[in-house]
């Protein structure tokens, strides 16, 4: 419950605001590109880190963005996620 | 009894009386009294029975630390009597009494208590098992204090508000208004909470001199007005804290005043930074019969003089361990109260101004001395003073004793907020010795005693607090600080626990009735820490948490086992702080419902409203719940149903086919002019989620329709599982702007031909077209032809403004074809007599496309588009072990119909049903349920079992579907 969110469109907002989308595991694959497991890995399991985690956030009390944010799972509480590299 | 009228540091108002009952009997308080405080002035003594031994109690403490003054107020039970503010006309009862709190017959088990050691419940009840069940019914009748009658309703006001603020200050006392004030004063807001309904903490009753004559109660004033006149301080009294989470969450329950639109309020303060600073309470003095009614705290006693205006008893004996005492001792002399005896638990270190005055008055101080034993029947009659060693004794008659080890922190809020607690050696409190980040205590907690010291304390972190925030303070800071440090530190406590006795009936929990005897029992047992005897003698897990024993416990644990490596620590102690409604926790009424455009108009025409989902739904339009009027009208002339509740969207831009594509399992490429397409969205599991029809209306612009029940969701659920690619695409919710009609039945078409100049004869509106068109050349609509019910119907959207005049004016064209309204069961009976599927009712969480016979849905072509559930759907196909949607009729067609959800069955689980119903159409009960694959094949038998009927099975057989109408003649009619 004590947990804030930043929603890239509305700033920091009480978590009650937003609902939870999962870990980001980038986009699913392509039909093809499937089979059980695969399908499985992407579909239903995670790696629920004990401490950063990038994921999904809707702001479904909001604007109604989804969007990713860094999550530190043992506090409960938003982090600043690692330094963007420039390519 | 007398009160005192004139003092300045009343909260009573004399003159305002107030009648409340107590136990079936009329008396009268007055404005400002606590329910404690109104009886006592009323002679009353004995306030309730204790848990366990039935032993009287009574006042102590005056902040509701303890279950001695939880009372039934107006059948509300285990409300704090000591907290609460008196109301006119309550009516007031005690807990856990058999008869009255005076004459009790369970008081025998007073006398029983050599036969339920430490423990008692475990070691008895342990062995054998069987014994379990007659055990429980026997602890259950005596466990607990209150008692609910079965048919309670909680009654009264509860809301809920969510501040924020730069500053959390946490007690309102000098500290604390201190630490406010110096936020507010650098620009920042402040919410400060106090627990009791005025600001002043340990100032504001008192009338020992603060500085240059004035007054310590005086200052509490003063200060109240300057943050009062702070209009950036948002002040909360009567609000307790009772939870801090991280972030700097914090948690406290708020009492409403007359004047308030509440009776109790939740409120959920984030905060960037928070000061806590909630003084201290008093640490019970153990000595045997402690806890005997007459025998209460110092600021107890001097409270009931000060604030309430009552004289706590006629003749005192005061047993204590604080200058504290003294002062009261002192105050409530020049009051009236007769003094035998001051014994202090010190040798020595008392003010020597405090020694001069009783010197002066001719108070007898004895100095290392402390009260062991406590007499009288009921009530106090007696004391036994003796010397800390119990060397010598001596005993005085009194009616009440004032008795108190010494001062302990309320480290509560610092507790649940996760700090760090050690035991200080030099003043015998559990100090902060790590805090959060953004937190910070101040005040007499620390162990400060001198008022300047107390309050620059509170200054100094209100200011780091200001500093958290940003604010730049460093000169602030620095004043401040030297302040502190040019005044009295930290005063040396008391470390005495118990008086020299053998502890059989001292009680270190007042709640749970656990004795020093029963923690020795404990400790013999091999329990060496507080936090574990705590668990097996249930000391301080009663309402009061940690309040009464909470110092006390730890600190007797430590000096009894006398060993270095256990050094005092505090038991845990977790939210709420205090005792608190579970409705006040649950707030405000949440339950918000909406409400069709044709609301009123079905209400005037006779609609049984029901609750579904998020709507207010017409379910009957009479009493006949079974319909049967609007299911014959609709199937032989014409009827007209409110669904405005489908969800209703416009996905439109370069990419919406596209998305379309993603979510729903049909190939939405393949969408005719003038035509509706429908279709199905599955979740990656290809368990089905939805479904509706999908209209193009443009280039690259679609209308379409969800269930009810998904409509919250949908958008939600296409932005989701479009997020990666960035479409260009936009959406928008309809389903509050437009409203829609569904006319249906035989007559449809006549009725509609009359209000319109479209051609809607068969072959220009042919069925599954859609067609936009005007309703007497003025209202928009958008119009289906569906057959959700399976007769010729024509499903007309309209902006929701309009949905009145539609309706009456369909109403008033069909009333020479016997037109009239049918409601959401008819509607139900009608589709399901078609076998038209509702999602969520023909299918749960597990159901796939498959399952429910709409596979054919599914394009396995579109390979291309990433469908969500394409890949589970191939891989379901073909998978065994399923529960398939069938069609069923009873095997004897006299049978009643079979519950809806009830169990379909062999020697195991095999399928439930989803819906059946005695067909007035067919003349006979029909269904459709959910049953393992093994049992879909037409003509099997289904064992149908009905929660609570024992050995009666009902029996049907798997049908063809659909029921009515199989060659889908009527809706293309
Ligand atoms: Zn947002």
């Amino acid at each position: 419950m004590a947990l804030t969110i930043t929603c890239p469109i509305c700033g920091k907002r009480n978590g009650y605001e937003f609902r939870f989308g999962g870990e980001e595991k980038g986009p699913r694959p392509a039909e093809h590109e499937l089979n059980p497991e695969t399908w499985c890995d992407y579909v239903h399991n995670n790696n629920c880190a004990a401490g950063v985690q990038n994921e999904w956030w809707f702001h479904r009390d909001g604007c109604g963005s989804w969007f990713t944010i860094f999550r530190n799972t043992l506090t409960n509480l938003e982090v600043d996620g690692p330094e963007e590299t420039n390519e | 009894m007398n009160r005192f009228y004139q003092l300045p540091t009343l909260r009573i108002d004399p003159t305002r009386k107030k009648t409340f009952t107590y136990l079936g009997k009329t008396y009268q308080g007055v404005d400002g009294d606590t329910v404690a405080a109104a009886l006592y002035a009323n002679g009353i003594r004995i306030f309730a029975r204790s848990l366990k031994y039935h032993r009287p109690r009574g006042l102590y403490s005056m902040d509701g630390e303890c279950s001695n003054t939880c009372m039934e107020v107006d059948n509300i039970p285990n409300v704090r009597a000591e907290n609460t503010l008196l109301k006119n006309g309550m009516t007031v009862k005690a807990q856990n009494v058999k008869g009255t709190p005076e004459k009790d017959f369970m008081g025998f088990m007073d006398k029983m208590s050599w036969a339920m050691p430490a423990g008692f419940y475990y070691n008895t009840m342990h062995k054998p098992a069987s014994i379990w069940p007659i055990a429980l019914k026997q602890i259950r009748k005596v466990a607990g204090l209150g008692k609910l009658a079965p048919d309670f309703e909680m009654t009264g006001k509860y809301d809920e508000i969510f501040p924020t603020a730069d500053v959390c200050v946490i007690g309102g006392g000098p500290a604390g208004m201190n630490a406010a004030l110096a936020a507010a004063e650098n620009g920042l807001r402040v919410i400060l909470l106090e627990s009791r309904p005025w600001l002043g903490g340990f100032f504001e009753y008192r009338a020992a001199q603060y500085q240059n004559e004035t007054p310590l109660f005086q200052r509490a004033r003063d200060l109240a007005k300057q943050v009062a006149d702070t209009p950036d301080i948002r002040t909360f009294t009567h609000t307790a804290m009772v939870g801090a989470y991280n972030n700097n969450l914090i948690t406290a329950f708020q009492t409403g005043g007359a004047d308030d639109s509440f009776d109790q309020r939740y409120i959920e303060i984030r905060a960037q930074s928070v000061v806590v600073a909630t003084g201290c309470i008093e640490r019970p003095l153990l000595f045997e019969n402690n806890e005997k009614p007459g025998i209460m705290q110092i600021a107890c006693a001097h409270r009931l003089a000060r604030t309430y205006g009552l004289l706590p008893g006629e003749k005192a004996v005061f047993s204590i361990g604080h200058d504290l005492g003294l002062e009261a001792a002192i105050d409530l002399f020049d009051l009236g109260l007769k003094i035998s005896c001051v014994a202090d638990i010190r040798e020595d270190g008392q003010d020597p101004d405090l020694v001069e005055i009783m010197r002066r008055k001719k108070i007898p101080l004895l100095r290392g001395w402390v009260a062991t034993d406590a007499h009288g029947k009921k009530t106090l009659n007696k004391v036994t003073l003796s010397t800390l060693q119990g060397t010598r004794d001596k005993e005085f008659a009194c009616d009440l004793l004032v008795a108190s080890a010494g001062m302990t922190p309320v480290t509560g809020p610092l507790a649940v907020a996760q700090a760090e607690l050690c035991f200080d050696n030099h003043t015998g409190f559990f100090l902060p010795a790590n805090l959060p980040v953004k937190m910070h205590a101040a005040g007499r907690m620390l162990g400060l005693n001198d008022a300047l010291a107390i309050e620059a304390s509170g200054r100094s972190a209100g200011l780091l607090a200001a500093a958290d925030c940003g604010s730049s303070v460093d000169t602030s800071l620095n004043e401040a600080r030297a302040d502190l440090e040019n005044l009295p530190g930290p005063v040396k406590g008391s470390k005495m626990v118990t008086a020299p006795v053998k502890g059989d009936k001292t009680f270190i929990c007042f709640d749970e009735d656990t004795t020093v005897k029963n923690i020795k029992q404990a400790i013999k047992k091999g329990f060496d820490v507080a936090e574990l005897i705590k668990r097996f003698t249930s000391a301080s897990t009663g309402p009061g948490q940690g309040g009464i024993p909470g110092h006390n416990l730890p600190l007797f644990v430590a000096q009894y086992n006398a060993d270095p490596d256990v050094s005092a620590k505090p038991t845990t102690i977790r939210p709420p702080l205090v005792p608190t409604f579970i409705a006040t926790y649950a707030g405000a009424n949440h339950d918000m419902c909406k409400r069709t455009p044709l609301d009123a108009l079905q209400k005037k025409a006779g609609g049984v409203f029901r609750r579904i989902g998020v709507w207010s739904r017409a379910r009957y339009f009479s009493q006949d719940f079974t319909c049967r009027d609007e299911i014959e009208n609709v199937r032989n002339n014409v009827g007209l149903f409110d669904a405005s509740t489908l969800g209703k969207f416009r996905i439109w831009g370069p990419d919406a086919l596209k998305a379309l594509q993603r979510v729903y399992v049909g190939d939405m490429s393949k969408i005719a002019d003038g035509k509706i397409k429908y279709s199905a969205m599955c979740n990656e599991d290809a368990c089905i989620i939805d479904d509706g029809v999908v209209i193009k209306r443009g280039e690259n612009d679609y209308y379409f329709t969800t269930s009810t029940a998904r409509a919250g969701a949908a958008v939600e659920w296409i932005r989701y599982h479009t997020r990666y690619d960035g479409w260009n695409f936009n959406m928008v919710n309809l389903t509050d702007a437009l409203g829609v009609i569904n006319l249906a039945g035989p007559n449809a078409r006549k009725v509609l031909a009359k209000v319109t100049d479209a051609d809607i004869s068969n072959d220009a509106f042919p069925y599954a077209g859609y067609r936009e068109f005007k309703i007497k050349d003025t209202i928009p609509v958008r119009v289906m032809r569906l057959g959700f019910v399976g007769e010729l119907s024509y499903e007309l959207h309209t902006p929701s403004s309009y949905m009145p005049a539609l309706w009456e004016i369909l109403e008033d064209a069909g009333s020479e074809f016997g037109i009239r309204n049918f409601g959401l069961e008819a509607q139900n009976v009608l589709r399901m007599e078609k076998c038209h599927l509702i999602i969520g009712a023909e299918s749960e969480q597990r159901t796939t496309l498959h399952d429910v016979g709409l596979g054919f849905l599914w394009d396995r072509t579109k390979t291309d588009t990433k469908t969500v559930g394409a890949f589970a759907l191939k891989q379901t196909e073909k998978q065994d072990g399923r529960l398939k949607l069938v069609g069923f009729k009873m095997e004897n067609s006299d049978a009643r119909a079979p519950r809806d959800g009830s169990i379909i069955v062999d020697s195991k689980i095999r399928g439930y049903v989803c819906i059946a119903r005695n067909s007035h159409t067919l003349n006979e009960v029909v269904g459709l349920a959910l049953v393992d694959e093994s049992l879909a094949e037409t003509g099997t038998k289904l064992e149908i079992y009905e929660d609570e009927c024992g050995d009666e099975r009902l029996y049907a057989v798997v049908a063809l579907t659909p029921f009515y109408d199989p060659d889908a003649k009527r809706l293309k009619m």
